[in-house]
Protein backbone atom coordinates (compact mmCIF):
# COMPACT_ATOMS: atom_id res chain seq x y z
CA UNK A 1 0.00 0.00 0.00
CA UNK A 2 1.56 3.53 -0.87
CA UNK A 3 0.33 6.52 0.63
CA UNK A 4 0.81 10.19 -0.96
CA UNK A 5 0.69 12.97 0.91
CA UNK A 6 0.38 16.88 0.41
CA UNK A 7 0.41 20.22 1.81
CA UNK A 8 -3.03 21.95 0.73
CA UNK A 9 -2.11 25.71 2.12
CA UNK A 10 -4.96 26.98 4.05
CA UNK A 11 -6.83 24.07 4.20
CA UNK A 12 -4.45 20.90 5.88
CA UNK A 13 -3.12 17.70 4.16
CA UNK A 14 -4.34 15.66 1.95
CA UNK A 15 -3.57 11.39 1.48
CA UNK A 16 -4.04 9.80 -1.33
CA UNK A 17 -4.40 6.02 -0.41
CA UNK A 18 -4.15 2.80 -2.89
CA UNK A 19 -6.09 0.47 -2.10
CA UNK A 20 -5.75 -2.38 -3.99
CA UNK A 21 -5.78 -2.51 -7.72
CA UNK A 22 -6.19 1.07 -9.39
CA UNK A 23 -8.40 2.59 -6.65
CA UNK A 24 -7.45 5.22 -4.77
CA UNK A 25 -9.21 6.71 -1.95
CA UNK A 26 -8.36 10.38 -1.02
CA UNK A 27 -8.62 11.52 2.48
CA UNK A 28 -8.74 15.43 3.02
CA UNK A 29 -7.85 16.95 6.41
CA UNK A 30 -8.59 20.10 7.36
CA UNK A 31 -7.09 22.06 9.87
CA UNK A 32 -10.63 22.30 12.13
CA UNK A 33 -10.61 18.40 12.10
CA UNK A 34 -13.04 18.09 9.33
CA UNK A 35 -12.50 14.88 6.54
CA UNK A 36 -13.30 14.62 3.61
CA UNK A 37 -13.36 11.14 1.57
CA UNK A 38 -13.08 10.91 -1.98
CA UNK A 39 -12.63 7.96 -4.57
CA UNK A 40 -11.39 7.30 -7.56
CA UNK A 41 -11.60 4.73 -9.51
CA UNK A 42 -8.15 5.07 -11.20
CA UNK A 43 -5.10 7.55 -10.68
CA UNK A 44 -6.36 9.72 -13.83
CA UNK A 45 -10.39 9.90 -13.31
CA UNK A 46 -12.51 12.14 -11.37
CA UNK A 47 -12.50 12.16 -7.89
CA UNK A 48 -16.03 11.37 -6.49
CA UNK A 49 -16.93 12.78 -3.03
CA UNK A 50 -18.06 10.14 -0.91
CA UNK A 51 -19.05 11.96 2.47
CA UNK A 52 -17.56 14.00 4.99
CA UNK A 53 -17.49 12.95 8.81
CA UNK A 54 -16.63 15.76 11.41
CA UNK A 55 -13.40 15.18 14.02
CA UNK A 56 -15.24 13.20 16.20
CA UNK A 57 -17.05 11.25 14.05
CA UNK A 58 -13.84 10.57 11.97
CA UNK A 59 -12.77 9.39 15.22
CA UNK A 60 -15.06 6.81 16.00
CA UNK A 61 -15.31 5.11 12.56
CA UNK A 62 -11.64 5.21 12.63
CA UNK A 63 -11.65 3.10 15.51
CA UNK A 64 -14.23 0.82 14.01
CA UNK A 65 -12.21 0.47 10.67
CA UNK A 66 -9.41 -0.14 13.23
CA UNK A 67 -11.19 -2.88 15.21
CA UNK A 68 -10.81 -1.36 18.35
CA UNK A 69 -13.74 -0.24 18.80
CA UNK A 70 -16.09 -2.97 17.96
CA UNK A 71 -14.72 -6.48 18.08
CA UNK A 72 -15.23 -8.74 15.13
CA UNK A 73 -16.75 -12.16 16.28
CA UNK A 74 -13.82 -15.01 16.41
CA UNK A 75 -15.71 -18.44 17.59
CA UNK A 76 -13.15 -19.98 20.32
CA UNK A 77 -12.64 -16.18 21.78
CA UNK A 78 -16.41 -15.49 22.34
CA UNK A 79 -16.90 -14.40 25.95
CA UNK A 80 -20.66 -13.49 26.90
CA UNK A 81 -20.62 -11.98 29.79
CA UNK A 82 -23.89 -13.09 32.39
CA UNK A 83 -23.28 -11.97 35.83
CA UNK A 84 -20.06 -14.34 37.56
CA UNK A 85 -20.52 -17.20 34.79
CA UNK A 86 -19.46 -16.41 30.85
CA UNK A 87 -20.14 -18.27 28.01
CA UNK A 88 -17.40 -19.99 26.30
CA UNK A 89 -16.46 -21.50 23.10
CA UNK A 90 -14.32 -24.93 23.59
CA UNK A 91 -12.98 -27.22 21.11
CA UNK A 92 -12.58 -30.64 22.23
CA UNK A 93 -9.50 -32.27 20.42
CA UNK A 94 -9.08 -35.28 18.87
CA UNK A 95 -7.63 -37.66 21.09
CA UNK A 96 -9.46 -36.12 24.31
CA UNK A 97 -10.29 -38.80 26.96
CA UNK A 98 -14.13 -37.58 26.65
CA UNK A 99 -13.98 -38.45 23.01
CA UNK A 100 -17.06 -41.14 22.34
CA UNK A 101 -18.35 -40.92 25.31
CA UNK A 102 -22.11 -39.38 26.15
CA UNK A 103 -22.35 -36.63 28.03
CA UNK A 104 -24.02 -38.28 30.91
CA UNK A 105 -21.11 -40.53 31.04
CA UNK A 106 -18.35 -37.71 30.88
CA UNK A 107 -19.97 -36.37 34.10
CA UNK A 108 -18.97 -33.13 33.04
CA UNK A 109 -21.56 -30.74 35.22
CA UNK A 110 -20.02 -33.04 38.07
CA UNK A 111 -16.23 -32.46 37.65
CA UNK A 112 -15.98 -28.97 36.61
CA UNK A 113 -19.43 -27.00 37.69
CA UNK A 114 -19.49 -26.00 33.99
CA UNK A 115 -22.39 -26.73 31.97
CA UNK A 116 -22.66 -27.83 27.82
CA UNK A 117 -25.87 -25.61 26.97
CA UNK A 118 -24.98 -26.39 23.42
CA UNK A 119 -22.92 -28.51 20.74
CA UNK A 120 -21.71 -27.29 17.19
CA UNK A 121 -20.66 -29.98 14.70
CA UNK A 122 -19.92 -29.18 11.82
CA UNK A 123 -22.84 -26.99 10.12
CA UNK A 124 -25.07 -28.38 13.02
CA UNK A 125 -26.04 -27.24 16.54
CA UNK A 126 -27.19 -29.60 18.97
CA UNK A 127 -29.08 -27.29 21.68
CA UNK A 128 -29.38 -28.03 24.69
CA UNK A 129 -28.28 -31.76 24.29
CA UNK A 130 -29.10 -34.74 26.53
CA UNK A 131 -26.77 -37.19 28.73
CA UNK A 132 -26.86 -39.43 25.91
CA UNK A 133 -25.57 -36.97 23.54
CA UNK A 134 -22.33 -38.53 22.40
CA UNK A 135 -19.58 -36.01 22.15
CA UNK A 136 -17.21 -36.60 19.45
CA UNK A 137 -13.71 -35.29 18.01
CA UNK A 138 -13.49 -32.00 16.70
CA UNK A 139 -16.91 -30.77 18.32
CA UNK A 140 -17.43 -27.43 19.84
CA UNK A 141 -19.31 -27.08 22.81
CA UNK A 142 -21.13 -24.47 24.04
CA UNK A 143 -20.51 -23.98 27.92
CA UNK A 144 -21.84 -21.86 30.47
CA UNK A 145 -19.60 -21.34 33.96
CA UNK A 146 -17.49 -19.02 36.01
CA UNK A 147 -13.81 -18.58 34.72
CA UNK A 148 -12.44 -21.16 37.24
CA UNK A 149 -15.12 -24.29 36.33
CA UNK A 150 -14.39 -23.21 32.10
CA UNK A 151 -10.44 -23.55 32.96
CA UNK A 152 -11.00 -27.01 34.58
CA UNK A 153 -13.14 -28.29 31.73
CA UNK A 154 -10.61 -26.72 29.27
CA UNK A 155 -8.41 -29.06 30.48
CA UNK A 156 -10.61 -31.88 29.92
CA UNK A 157 -10.82 -31.38 26.43
CA UNK A 158 -7.28 -31.98 25.44
CA UNK A 159 -6.04 -34.51 23.87
CA UNK A 160 -4.64 -37.01 26.28
CA UNK A 161 -0.95 -38.00 25.68
CA UNK A 162 -0.38 -39.67 28.29
CA UNK B 1 -19.47 55.78 22.61
CA UNK B 2 -23.13 54.90 21.14
CA UNK B 3 -22.80 56.04 18.03
CA UNK B 4 -19.32 54.55 17.35
CA UNK B 5 -20.43 51.20 19.03
CA UNK B 6 -23.56 51.03 16.97
CA UNK B 7 -21.43 51.45 13.43
CA UNK B 8 -19.39 48.62 14.71
CA UNK B 9 -22.38 46.48 15.07
CA UNK B 10 -24.06 47.88 11.23
CA UNK B 11 -20.56 46.96 10.08
CA UNK B 12 -19.99 43.56 11.68
CA UNK B 13 -23.48 42.29 10.62
CA UNK B 14 -23.65 43.97 7.19
CA UNK B 15 -20.52 41.69 6.79
CA UNK B 16 -22.28 38.73 8.25
CA UNK B 17 -25.41 39.22 6.34
CA UNK B 18 -23.27 39.42 2.86
CA UNK B 19 -21.44 36.27 3.60
CA UNK B 20 -24.24 34.20 4.23
CA UNK B 21 -25.88 35.61 0.40
CA UNK B 22 -22.76 34.62 -0.80
CA UNK B 23 -22.98 31.22 0.71
CA UNK B 24 -26.07 30.84 -0.10
CA UNK B 25 -25.87 31.71 -4.13
CA UNK B 26 -22.40 29.29 -3.81
CA UNK B 27 -19.90 32.24 -4.45
CA UNK B 28 -16.51 33.56 -2.86
CA UNK B 29 -17.30 35.89 0.15
CA UNK B 30 -15.21 38.25 -0.88
CA UNK B 31 -16.71 40.21 -3.63
CA UNK B 32 -19.91 40.01 -1.34
CA UNK B 33 -17.75 42.03 2.00
CA UNK B 34 -16.81 44.26 -0.83
CA UNK B 35 -20.21 45.28 -2.10
CA UNK B 36 -21.86 45.48 1.46
CA UNK B 37 -18.61 47.95 2.27
CA UNK B 38 -19.58 50.15 -0.77
CA UNK B 39 -23.49 49.61 0.42
CA UNK B 40 -23.38 51.34 3.10
CA UNK B 41 -20.05 53.27 2.92
CA UNK B 42 -20.11 56.99 2.75
CA UNK B 43 -19.16 57.02 -1.17
CA UNK B 44 -22.19 56.70 -3.51
CA UNK B 45 -24.58 55.18 -3.36
CA UNK B 46 -26.16 56.92 -0.54
CA UNK B 47 -29.69 56.29 0.21
CA UNK B 48 -31.67 54.04 -1.83
CA UNK B 49 -35.77 54.45 -2.36
CA UNK B 50 -35.15 57.24 0.21
CA UNK B 51 -33.51 55.70 2.47
CA UNK B 52 -30.46 56.87 3.82
CA UNK B 53 -27.32 54.41 3.26
CA UNK B 54 -24.35 55.93 5.09
CA UNK B 55 -24.47 54.01 7.73
CA UNK B 56 -20.58 53.76 8.58
CA UNK B 57 -18.03 56.06 8.37
CA UNK B 58 -14.39 55.48 7.47
CA UNK B 59 -13.37 55.69 10.76
CA UNK B 60 -10.21 54.73 12.15
CA UNK B 61 -11.07 51.41 14.26
CA UNK B 62 -12.43 50.14 10.96
CA UNK B 63 -8.60 51.61 9.17
CA UNK B 64 -6.91 49.38 12.10
CA UNK B 65 -8.72 46.37 12.16
CA UNK B 66 -8.19 45.76 8.37
CA UNK B 67 -4.84 46.41 8.41
CA UNK B 68 -4.38 43.52 11.10
CA UNK B 69 -6.94 41.82 8.02
CA UNK B 70 -3.84 42.75 5.70
CA UNK B 71 -0.99 41.46 8.39
CA UNK B 72 -3.20 38.11 9.36
CA UNK B 73 -4.08 37.41 5.69
CA UNK B 74 0.17 37.19 5.34
CA UNK B 75 0.76 35.92 8.26
CA UNK B 76 -1.12 32.78 7.61
CA UNK B 77 0.20 32.75 4.11
CA UNK B 78 3.40 32.24 5.47
CA UNK B 79 2.51 29.62 8.16
CA UNK B 80 1.00 27.71 5.35
CA UNK B 81 4.06 27.88 3.34
CA UNK B 82 5.28 24.71 2.79
CA UNK B 83 9.11 25.21 1.98
CA UNK B 84 9.50 21.24 2.29
CA UNK B 85 6.81 20.44 -0.89
CA UNK B 86 8.50 23.84 -2.64
CA UNK B 87 12.05 21.97 -2.50
CA UNK B 88 10.63 18.45 -3.39
CA UNK B 89 8.96 19.29 -6.25
CA UNK B 90 10.91 22.31 -7.47
CA UNK B 91 11.44 21.67 -11.21
CA UNK B 92 8.08 21.14 -11.85
CA UNK B 93 6.80 23.88 -9.12
CA UNK B 94 9.13 26.45 -10.88
CA UNK B 95 8.43 26.06 -14.47
CA UNK B 96 4.66 26.36 -13.71
CA UNK B 97 5.24 29.36 -12.00
CA UNK B 98 7.77 30.89 -13.93
CA UNK B 99 5.59 30.40 -17.17
CA UNK B 100 2.78 32.37 -14.67
CA UNK B 101 4.65 34.63 -14.22
CA UNK B 102 6.05 35.51 -17.13
CA UNK B 103 2.40 35.68 -19.11
CA UNK B 104 0.38 37.35 -16.83
CA UNK B 105 3.16 40.10 -15.28
CA UNK B 106 3.66 40.34 -18.51
CA UNK B 107 0.50 41.07 -19.71
CA UNK B 108 -0.59 43.77 -16.71
CA UNK B 109 3.07 45.29 -17.36
CA UNK B 110 2.09 45.52 -21.30
CA UNK B 111 -1.43 47.25 -20.33
CA UNK B 112 0.17 49.99 -18.39
CA UNK B 113 2.65 51.01 -20.62
CA UNK B 114 -0.12 50.73 -23.61
CA UNK B 115 -2.45 53.23 -21.07
CA UNK B 116 0.72 55.62 -20.93
CA UNK B 117 1.19 54.72 -16.97
CA UNK B 118 5.08 55.31 -15.43
CA UNK B 119 6.84 52.60 -14.30
CA UNK B 120 5.83 52.48 -10.94
CA UNK B 121 2.32 52.58 -11.61
CA UNK B 122 2.60 50.04 -14.04
CA UNK B 123 4.32 47.51 -11.65
CA UNK B 124 1.96 47.92 -9.34
CA UNK B 125 -0.78 46.88 -12.31
CA UNK B 126 1.02 44.46 -13.71
CA UNK B 127 1.31 42.80 -9.92
CA UNK B 128 -2.87 43.31 -9.35
CA UNK B 129 -3.22 41.34 -12.35
CA UNK B 130 -0.33 38.55 -11.85
CA UNK B 131 -1.44 37.08 -8.51
CA UNK B 132 -4.12 34.50 -8.42
CA UNK B 133 -6.33 34.35 -5.20
CA UNK B 134 -5.49 31.38 -3.08
CA UNK B 135 -8.83 31.94 -0.61
CA UNK B 136 -11.18 31.96 -3.40
CA UNK B 137 -9.28 28.84 -5.85
CA UNK B 138 -8.71 26.88 -3.04
CA UNK B 139 -12.36 26.88 -2.11
CA UNK B 140 -13.51 26.26 -5.88
CA UNK B 141 -10.84 23.65 -5.64
CA UNK B 142 -12.57 21.46 -2.65
CA UNK B 143 -16.21 22.36 -3.91
CA UNK B 144 -15.37 21.23 -7.28
CA UNK B 145 -13.83 17.78 -6.09
CA UNK B 146 -10.29 18.81 -7.95
CA UNK B 147 -8.52 19.15 -4.57
CA UNK B 148 -8.29 14.80 -5.26
CA UNK B 149 -7.90 15.22 -8.41
CA UNK B 150 -4.34 15.27 -10.71
CA UNK B 151 -5.01 19.02 -12.13
CA UNK B 152 -4.89 19.96 -8.11
CA UNK B 153 -0.75 19.58 -8.27
CA UNK B 154 -0.01 22.41 -10.89
CA UNK B 155 -2.98 24.70 -9.08
CA UNK B 156 -1.32 24.61 -6.07
CA UNK B 157 2.18 24.50 -7.15
CA UNK B 158 1.64 27.76 -8.96
CA UNK B 159 0.07 29.17 -5.94
CA UNK B 160 3.39 28.42 -3.64
CA UNK B 161 5.22 30.09 -6.15
CA UNK B 162 3.23 33.17 -6.41
CA UNK B 163 3.21 33.30 -3.05
CA UNK B 164 7.11 32.97 -2.43
CA UNK B 165 7.09 35.77 -5.42
CA UNK B 166 4.60 37.93 -3.99
CA UNK B 167 6.89 38.30 -0.25
CA UNK B 168 9.06 39.33 -2.81
CA UNK B 169 7.65 42.12 -4.93
CA UNK B 170 5.87 43.50 -1.65
CA UNK B 171 9.07 44.21 -0.08
CA UNK B 172 10.73 45.66 -3.23
CA UNK B 173 7.96 47.48 -4.08
CA UNK B 174 7.13 48.60 -0.48
CA UNK B 175 10.58 49.66 -0.11
CA UNK B 176 11.12 51.43 -3.78
CA UNK B 177 7.56 53.51 -3.78
CA UNK B 178 8.57 55.20 -0.39
CA UNK B 179 11.83 56.55 -1.29
CA UNK B 180 12.00 59.61 -4.10
CA UNK B 181 15.65 59.35 -5.57
CA UNK B 182 17.52 56.23 -6.00
CA UNK B 183 20.01 56.80 -3.07
CA UNK B 184 16.75 56.44 -0.53
CA UNK B 185 15.68 54.05 -2.63
CA UNK B 186 18.62 51.91 -2.44
CA UNK B 187 18.56 52.29 1.54
CA UNK B 188 15.07 51.51 2.24
CA UNK B 189 15.66 48.50 -0.07
CA UNK B 190 18.43 47.72 2.51
CA UNK B 191 16.70 48.28 5.36
CA UNK B 192 13.72 45.97 4.41
CA UNK B 193 16.59 43.02 3.58
CA UNK B 194 18.54 43.68 6.99
CA UNK B 195 14.77 43.37 9.02
CA UNK B 196 13.55 40.59 6.90
CA UNK B 197 17.11 39.03 6.75
CA UNK B 198 17.33 39.39 10.75
CA UNK B 199 13.59 38.12 11.24
CA UNK B 200 14.19 35.16 8.96
CA UNK B 201 17.64 34.59 11.21
CA UNK B 202 15.44 34.33 14.55
CA UNK B 203 12.52 32.18 13.27
CA UNK B 204 15.11 29.51 11.68
CA UNK B 205 18.08 29.25 14.26
CA UNK B 206 15.56 30.47 17.46
CA UNK B 207 13.00 28.27 16.53
CA UNK B 208 13.52 26.76 19.98
CA UNK B 209 13.17 29.84 21.39
CA UNK B 210 10.01 30.40 19.83
CA UNK B 211 8.31 27.29 20.41
CA UNK B 212 8.80 28.18 24.22
CA UNK B 213 7.92 30.95 23.74
CA UNK B 214 4.24 30.01 23.04
CA UNK B 215 4.40 27.03 24.98
CA UNK B 216 0.79 27.57 27.11
CA UNK B 217 -1.70 25.17 27.91
CA UNK B 218 -4.06 28.28 28.26
CA UNK B 219 -5.86 28.75 24.79
CA UNK B 220 -6.59 32.30 25.31
CA UNK B 221 -2.77 33.27 26.56
CA UNK B 222 -2.21 31.26 23.13
CA UNK B 223 -4.19 33.41 20.70
CA UNK B 224 -2.68 36.26 23.03
CA UNK B 225 1.03 36.09 22.23
CA UNK B 226 0.30 34.74 18.54
CA UNK B 227 -2.06 38.32 17.72
CA UNK B 228 0.57 40.27 20.21
CA UNK B 229 3.76 39.10 18.65
CA UNK B 230 2.55 39.32 14.85
CA UNK B 231 1.03 42.35 15.23
CA UNK B 232 4.28 44.08 17.22
CA UNK B 233 6.41 42.64 14.48
CA UNK B 234 4.36 44.11 11.57
CA UNK B 235 3.94 47.26 13.84
CA UNK B 236 7.95 47.62 13.99
CA UNK B 237 7.96 46.87 10.16
CA UNK B 238 6.09 49.30 9.26
CA UNK B 239 7.86 51.91 11.36
CA UNK B 240 11.42 50.98 9.69
CA UNK B 241 9.27 51.48 6.16
CA UNK B 242 9.40 47.89 5.51
CA UNK B 243 6.17 46.46 4.20
CA UNK B 244 4.17 44.83 7.41
CA UNK B 245 2.67 42.80 5.27
CA UNK B 246 5.44 40.99 3.87
CA UNK B 247 7.43 41.23 7.67
CA UNK B 248 4.20 39.25 8.59
CA UNK B 249 4.80 36.84 5.89
CA UNK B 250 8.34 35.59 7.06
CA UNK B 251 6.87 35.67 10.95
CA UNK B 252 4.40 33.20 9.61
CA UNK B 253 7.07 31.04 7.71
CA UNK B 254 9.39 30.87 10.93
CA UNK B 255 6.51 29.82 13.28
CA UNK B 256 5.74 27.30 10.51
CA UNK B 257 9.15 25.18 11.36
CA UNK B 258 7.34 25.39 15.18
CA UNK B 259 5.11 22.76 16.75
CA UNK B 260 1.97 25.32 17.31
CA UNK B 261 1.03 25.76 13.48
CA UNK B 262 -1.97 23.17 13.75
CA UNK B 263 -3.13 25.31 17.24
CA UNK B 264 -2.54 28.65 15.19
CA UNK B 265 -4.91 27.17 12.72
CA UNK B 266 -7.54 26.08 15.39
CA UNK B 267 -7.36 29.37 17.59
CA UNK B 268 -6.07 32.35 15.22
CA UNK B 269 -7.76 31.31 12.24
CA UNK B 270 -11.19 32.80 14.02
CA UNK B 271 -9.66 36.03 14.46
CA UNK B 272 -7.68 36.25 10.97
CA UNK B 273 -11.55 35.69 9.84
CA UNK B 274 -12.76 38.66 11.24
CA UNK B 275 -10.33 40.68 10.34
CA UNK B 276 -10.05 39.75 6.84
CA UNK B 277 -13.31 40.45 6.72
CA UNK B 278 -13.16 43.74 8.37
CA UNK B 279 -10.50 44.69 5.16
CA UNK B 280 -12.97 43.78 2.40
CA UNK B 281 -15.37 45.16 3.89
CA UNK B 282 -13.04 48.68 4.40
CA UNK B 283 -12.00 48.83 1.32
CA UNK B 284 -15.40 48.68 0.02
CA UNK B 285 -15.85 51.42 2.30
CA UNK B 286 -13.13 53.50 0.64
CA UNK B 287 -14.48 52.98 -2.59
CA UNK B 288 -15.92 55.82 -5.04
CA UNK B 289 -17.70 53.29 -7.52
CA UNK B 290 -18.72 56.74 -9.68
CA UNK B 291 -14.83 56.48 -10.29
CA UNK B 292 -15.36 52.83 -11.82
CA UNK B 293 -16.95 54.72 -15.09
CA UNK B 294 -13.62 56.26 -15.82
CA UNK B 295 -11.59 53.02 -15.88
CA UNK B 296 -14.12 51.06 -17.80
CA UNK B 297 -12.05 50.83 -20.96
CA UNK B 298 -8.92 49.64 -18.76
CA UNK B 299 -10.99 47.03 -16.46
CA UNK B 300 -12.70 45.49 -20.07
CA UNK B 301 -9.18 45.27 -21.35
CA UNK B 302 -7.43 44.26 -18.30
CA UNK B 303 -10.64 41.33 -17.18
CA UNK B 304 -10.08 39.87 -21.17
CA UNK B 305 -6.54 40.11 -21.41
CA UNK B 306 -5.65 38.67 -18.15
CA UNK B 307 -8.53 35.94 -17.66
CA UNK B 308 -7.19 34.59 -21.15
CA UNK B 309 -3.34 34.88 -20.25
CA UNK B 310 -4.19 32.75 -16.29
CA UNK B 311 -6.23 30.27 -19.28
CA UNK B 312 -3.32 29.84 -21.52
CA UNK B 313 -0.35 29.83 -18.75
CA UNK B 314 -2.51 27.48 -16.60
CA UNK B 315 -2.81 24.99 -19.35
CA UNK B 316 0.84 24.55 -20.27
CA UNK B 317 1.07 24.08 -16.36
CA UNK B 318 -0.90 21.04 -16.90
CA UNK B 319 1.69 20.56 -19.40
CA UNK B 320 4.58 20.27 -17.02
CA UNK B 321 2.98 18.13 -14.48
CA UNK B 322 2.01 15.34 -17.77
CA UNK B 323 -1.94 16.12 -17.15
CA UNK B 324 -4.03 15.34 -20.16
CA UNK B 325 -5.96 17.61 -22.39
CA UNK B 326 -8.82 18.50 -20.43
CA UNK B 327 -7.08 18.44 -16.65
CA UNK B 328 -4.50 21.24 -18.34
CA UNK B 329 -7.92 23.37 -19.60
CA UNK B 330 -9.16 22.81 -15.99
CA UNK B 331 -5.62 24.16 -14.47
CA UNK B 332 -6.14 27.09 -16.52
CA UNK B 333 -9.48 27.98 -15.39
CA UNK B 334 -8.89 27.20 -11.73
CA UNK B 335 -6.25 29.59 -11.27
CA UNK B 336 -8.55 32.92 -13.14
CA UNK B 337 -9.55 34.00 -9.66
CA UNK B 338 -7.92 37.32 -8.14
CA UNK B 339 -8.60 38.35 -4.55
CA UNK B 340 -7.64 39.06 -1.38
CA UNK B 341 -3.71 39.78 -2.54
CA UNK B 342 -4.73 42.12 -5.38
CA UNK B 343 -6.75 44.34 -3.06
CA UNK B 344 -3.40 44.42 -0.90
CA UNK B 345 -1.40 45.56 -3.41
CA UNK B 346 -4.28 47.68 -4.24
CA UNK B 347 -4.05 49.13 -0.70
CA UNK B 348 -0.29 49.38 -0.17
CA UNK B 349 -0.24 51.70 -3.98
CA UNK B 350 -3.03 54.34 -2.37
CA UNK B 351 -1.21 54.09 1.10
CA UNK B 352 2.15 55.69 -0.08
CA UNK B 353 1.46 56.52 -3.97
CA UNK B 354 -0.02 59.34 -5.66
CA UNK B 355 -1.69 60.21 -8.71
CA UNK B 356 -3.05 57.44 -10.23
CA UNK B 357 -2.01 54.53 -7.29
CA UNK B 358 -4.20 56.90 -4.89
CA UNK B 359 -7.25 56.96 -6.74
CA UNK B 360 -7.11 55.10 -10.20
CA UNK B 361 -5.57 51.91 -8.99
CA UNK B 362 -7.70 51.09 -6.20
CA UNK B 363 -11.16 51.86 -7.77
CA UNK B 364 -9.76 49.80 -10.90
CA UNK B 365 -8.76 47.00 -8.55
CA UNK B 366 -11.55 46.98 -6.80
CA UNK B 367 -13.81 46.64 -10.16
CA UNK B 368 -11.13 44.13 -11.40
CA UNK B 369 -11.40 42.06 -7.86
CA UNK B 370 -15.63 41.98 -8.03
CA UNK B 371 -15.14 41.06 -11.84
CA UNK B 372 -12.47 37.96 -11.46
CA UNK B 373 -13.63 36.62 -8.27
CA UNK B 374 -17.32 35.72 -9.48
CA UNK B 375 -16.47 34.89 -13.28
CA UNK B 376 -13.36 33.03 -11.66
CA UNK B 377 -15.66 30.96 -9.85
CA UNK B 378 -17.99 30.75 -12.28
CA UNK B 379 -15.29 29.59 -14.63
CA UNK B 380 -14.76 26.59 -12.17
CA UNK B 381 -18.44 25.66 -11.72
CA UNK B 382 -18.78 25.88 -15.24
CA UNK B 383 -15.75 23.85 -16.33
CA UNK B 384 -16.81 20.42 -17.87
CA UNK B 385 -19.11 22.77 -19.97
CA UNK B 386 -16.05 24.68 -21.42
CA UNK B 387 -13.91 21.79 -21.88
CA UNK B 388 -16.83 20.29 -23.94
CA UNK B 389 -17.17 22.79 -25.75
CA UNK B 390 -13.29 22.58 -26.45
CA UNK B 391 -13.56 19.27 -27.04
CA UNK B 392 -11.57 17.48 -24.41
CA UNK B 393 -14.12 15.67 -23.07
CA UNK B 394 -11.44 12.98 -22.43
CA UNK B 395 -8.45 12.60 -19.79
Amino acid sequence: MTVYETDVPGVGKKFEVEIGGDERLVVLLHHDGKRELFHKADPDSDAERLFTLSGQLAREVGAILQGAYFQPVETDEVEVPLGEAIIEWVDVDEGAPMVDQTLGDARLRQRTGASVIAIQRGSDTVPNPGPDETITGGDILVTLGTREELAELESLVEADDS
Amino acid sequence: MAALLLEVGIALTAVALAGTLANRVGLSVIPAYIVVGILVGPNPPQSVLGLPLTLVGDREFITVLAELGIVFLLFFLGLEFSVDQLLRDRRRISAAGGVDFAINFGLGAAIGVAFGWTLLETLFLAGVVYISSSAVVTKSLIETGWIANAESGPILGTLVFEDILIAVYLALLAAVAGGGDLESAAVSVGTAFLFLGALTAVAWYGSNWLDRFFRTSSDELFLLRVVGVTTLVAGAALALGVSEAVAAFFLGTGISQTSHVERIEHIVAPARDIFAAVFFFSIGLTTDVTLLADVAVLLAVAVVLTTLGKFVSGTLSGRFYDLGRRRSLRVGLGLVPRGEFSLVIATLAAGIGTGRLASVLPAFTVGYVLVMSVLGSLLIQRADDITDALGASGG
